[in-house]
């Protein structure tokens, strides 16, 4: 084994989530593994942070104006050290919806994200937005869309004939609009169709409200086994209001779902070209848009199972540590790890 | 290609379209192209139009059958090739330095996607009427363009294309063109216009000082339109609240206060003091906030709602003989 580049993962978010789910797949992807030796270090939401011995250090932290002291210190701490941020939340229309004083948050971001050499978007629309603000300097800025081990969704059989479950899978907090996604489907005549919604949050409580008693919405909680919440589904609902990337339309491409989606921020890219996408959150046009949904043949819909991601996303991390460290990265384009388990069934 | 475009909706405006064209012909910033959109009119508006651009090259008119302002703006838009895209309805007028203050606004800001001004309140003959809608010009959120729209009227903003492609649209029964305005709205379709940018991207609004635009008012039949001007504001609300559910449980209240308060006040102006009164009775039901964050300008409508419903137009109208006298 060579000396492979060790690469150190700042988090201040433990909980269950996106995130920590794309961490996890940084740590055992064995591509990732060929090119350098990643570790997570978890640190307080506000506090200090602490220093660091590692060859590359990359900064997966919330950033707000009460981290930027802590941030400063740490960048001076650590001067000769390449740093990377990756941002995983803020996007435009997380923008337009939460912030009140957009320039004092431009303001914001744009010095934090000063203090790195490299700032990773998790989406193409996401790095639009970073340059359309000047947030970041684009010869720092790359696009590296994030992604799990999606060998388990490859596996799954697709989904076929007209759908009949729909669902959404999600954090239920209003971010992911699944009041929108309710609403529009109590409007629905169809009685043989269903909406299952698996995933726990603040919101749990207003949606089943929401649902009152049409017992065609079931709620199944959260579940430690994505693949298996996917099989169970025919069609994938994502009608969130902000969303940075949407690791739940990639599962679904990989799982051969199709999926029906807001057209915000990273979703563009997420869901990729088979998505349908639908304009605002209006109850009526999501109605529409299910009922179309639900009248497709999914079997004429050929899916390209998002084939190859998880080496694109071994291969930009690859590229990246090798412009910090030097450290040769050709291993992993040459790797079939993943692509022998796809598709079965195509 | 020019810089920048000026989109004129014109609809049955004959008697008003020369003194707007010649305002435009006049601005100071030179590189600009107007797009006359004459929808649908019966009157003499397209020979018109069609006679000042013969003159100045730099106007086109573009013919469609009526489709109301909404519909001509977007056909406005459909056709323009500016990078700027400013609006002046047909019976308004822009003050020679206009295009020039905003033009400079945008592009000292880059953030800034809408940029407005005050205006002055002109009546059917031109005239001054010593009113003038003079917004908050900077700090501008959501939720103060939800609650007093400072844009104020639709020959205010001048805003960047690329603002505008941000909310267009395309809906299933529209084959021509996108829409940018929500043409199924014949009222608030600026207010939804606006706010729905505000709601969906993070382009900053902000305004320049001065009161650039000339915006004409009209006293008649005001009253009878008010319920259907509520029912147009209450589609729009119903319209962006699953966007922002959270914002709407903030500020819906209080917005929907300082609309009646509006309303009441344009009751006012067209001297129906009964129902200025019965408005101004509805407003501060639904919420207090008007009376706490503009008490003067609350105060004023209310007095002014109940010396009209028992006086007439009397006492208005010497209020206003006294401002105009108190100006000059």
């Amino acid at each position: 084994m060579p000396n492979l580049p060790h690469v150190l993962h700042l988090v201040d978010d433990a909980t269950p989530g996106g995130v920590n789910r794309v961490l996890e797949h940084i740590q055992t992807c064995p591509l990732m593994d060929r090119t350098a030796r990643h570790s997570l270090r978890v640190v307080s939401r506000n506090g200090a942070l602490p220093s660091c011995d590692a060859d590359i250090i990359v900064s997966h932290l919330s950033l707000n104006w009460r981290r930027l002291p802590s941030l400063i210190a740490f960048r001076a701490r650590h001067a000769g050290k390449p740093l990377v941020h990756v941002e995983h939340s803020y996007t435009e229309a997380f923008t337009a919806l939460n912030v009140p004083s957009k320039l004092r948050f431009f303001t914001m971001l744009r010095t934090s994200l000063a203090l790195f050499d490299n700032v990773v978007a998790v989406s193409q629309a996401q790095a639009d937005w970073m340059k359309r603000r000047r947030l970041a300097a684009a010869q720092t800025l790359r696009v590296i869309a994030p992604v799990v081990d999606l060998r388990d969704f490859r596996a799954l059989a697709p989904a076929d004939g007209t759908p009949r479950v729909i669902g959404a899978i999600g954090r239920l907090h209003r971010q992911k609009g699944f009041d929108i996604l309710i609403r529009a489907f109590r409007r629905l005549p169809n009685q043989d169709v269903s909406l299952h919604i698996h995933g726990a949050g603040p919101e749990d409580a207003a949606l089943r409200a929401l649902a009152c008693d049409d017992p065609r919405i079931r709620f199944f909680g959260h579940s430690d086994h994505p693949d298996r919440v996917m099989q169970s589904v025919d069609l994938v609902a994502i009608p969130s209001r902000w969303e940075a990337f949407g690791l739940v339309a990639l599962e679904a491409r990989a799982a051969g779902r199709p999926v029906l989606c807001s057209g915000v921020d990273g979703l563009t890219m997420s869901a990729g070209r088979d998505g349908t996408f639908v304009y605002g959150q209006e109850e009526a046009g999501w109605a529409q848009a299910l009922a179309t949904a639900l009248e497709a043949d999914t079997v004429k819909q050929k899916s390209s199972r998002a084939v190859d991601c998880e080496r694109e996303f071994a291969s930009a991390w690859s590229r990246l540590i090798a412009d910090h460290t030097g450290y040769d990265a050709t291993a992993v384009s040459t790797s079939d790890v993943y692509s022998t388990h796809a598709c079965p069934a195509e | 290609m020019p810089y920048a475009t000026i989109v004129v909706p014109s609809y049955n405006a004959a008697a008003t379209l020369p003194a707007t064209l010649a305002s435009l012909s006049a601005q100071s910033f030179r590189d600009f192209e107007v797009v006359i959109v004459d929808d649908g009119s019966i009157d003499n508006t397209a020979t018109i139009a069609n006679l000042h651009a013969a003159k100045d090259r730099r106007f086109r008119v573009v013919h469609q059958l009526n489709r109301g302002l909404a519909g001509a703006r977007n056909s406005g838009i459909a056709a323009a090739r500016g990078s700027v895209i400013g609006f002046c309805d047909a019976d308004d007028l822009w003050i020679p330095e206009k295009l020039a203050a905003h033009i400079n606004h945008l592009r000292a800001n880059p953030e800034v996607g809408l940029s407005y001004s005050g205006s002055a309140l002109i009546d059917e003959a031109g005239n001054r009427i010593g009113h003038a809608q003079r917004p908050r010009l900077r700090g501008v959120t959501s939720a103060h363009v939800f609650k007093r729209n400072p844009i104020g009227n639709g020959s205010a903003p001048v805003i960047r294309r690329e603002t505008l492609d941000a909310i267009a649209w395309r809906p299933a029964s529209e084959t021509q063109r996108d829409w940018i305005f929500d043409e199924t709205f014949r009222q608030s379709e600026d207010i939804e216009c606006w706010l729905r940018l505000c709601l969906k991207t993070d382009w900053i609004i902000e305004g320049v000082p001065g009161l650039l635009t000339e915006y004409r008012v009209n006293a008649t039949g005001l009253s009878a339109n008010i319920e259907a001007q509520l029912a147009s504001w209450e589609r729009m609300v119903t319209k962006l609240r699953p966007t922002a559910p959270d914002f709407f449980a903030q500020h819906e209240t209080a917005a929907r206060a300082y609309q009646l308060r509006y309303l009441a006040r344009r009751a006012v102006s067209s001297g129906d003091g009964d129902a200025a009164c019965a408005l101004l009775g509805r407003a501060f039901g639904e919420s207090h906030r008007p009376i706490l964050e503009e008490p003067m300008r609350s105060l004023t409508t209310l007095l002014a709602a109940h010396a009209t419903a028992r006086f007439g137009d009397m006492p208005m109208n010497f209020a206003r003989t006294v401002l105009r006298a108190a100006r000059s």
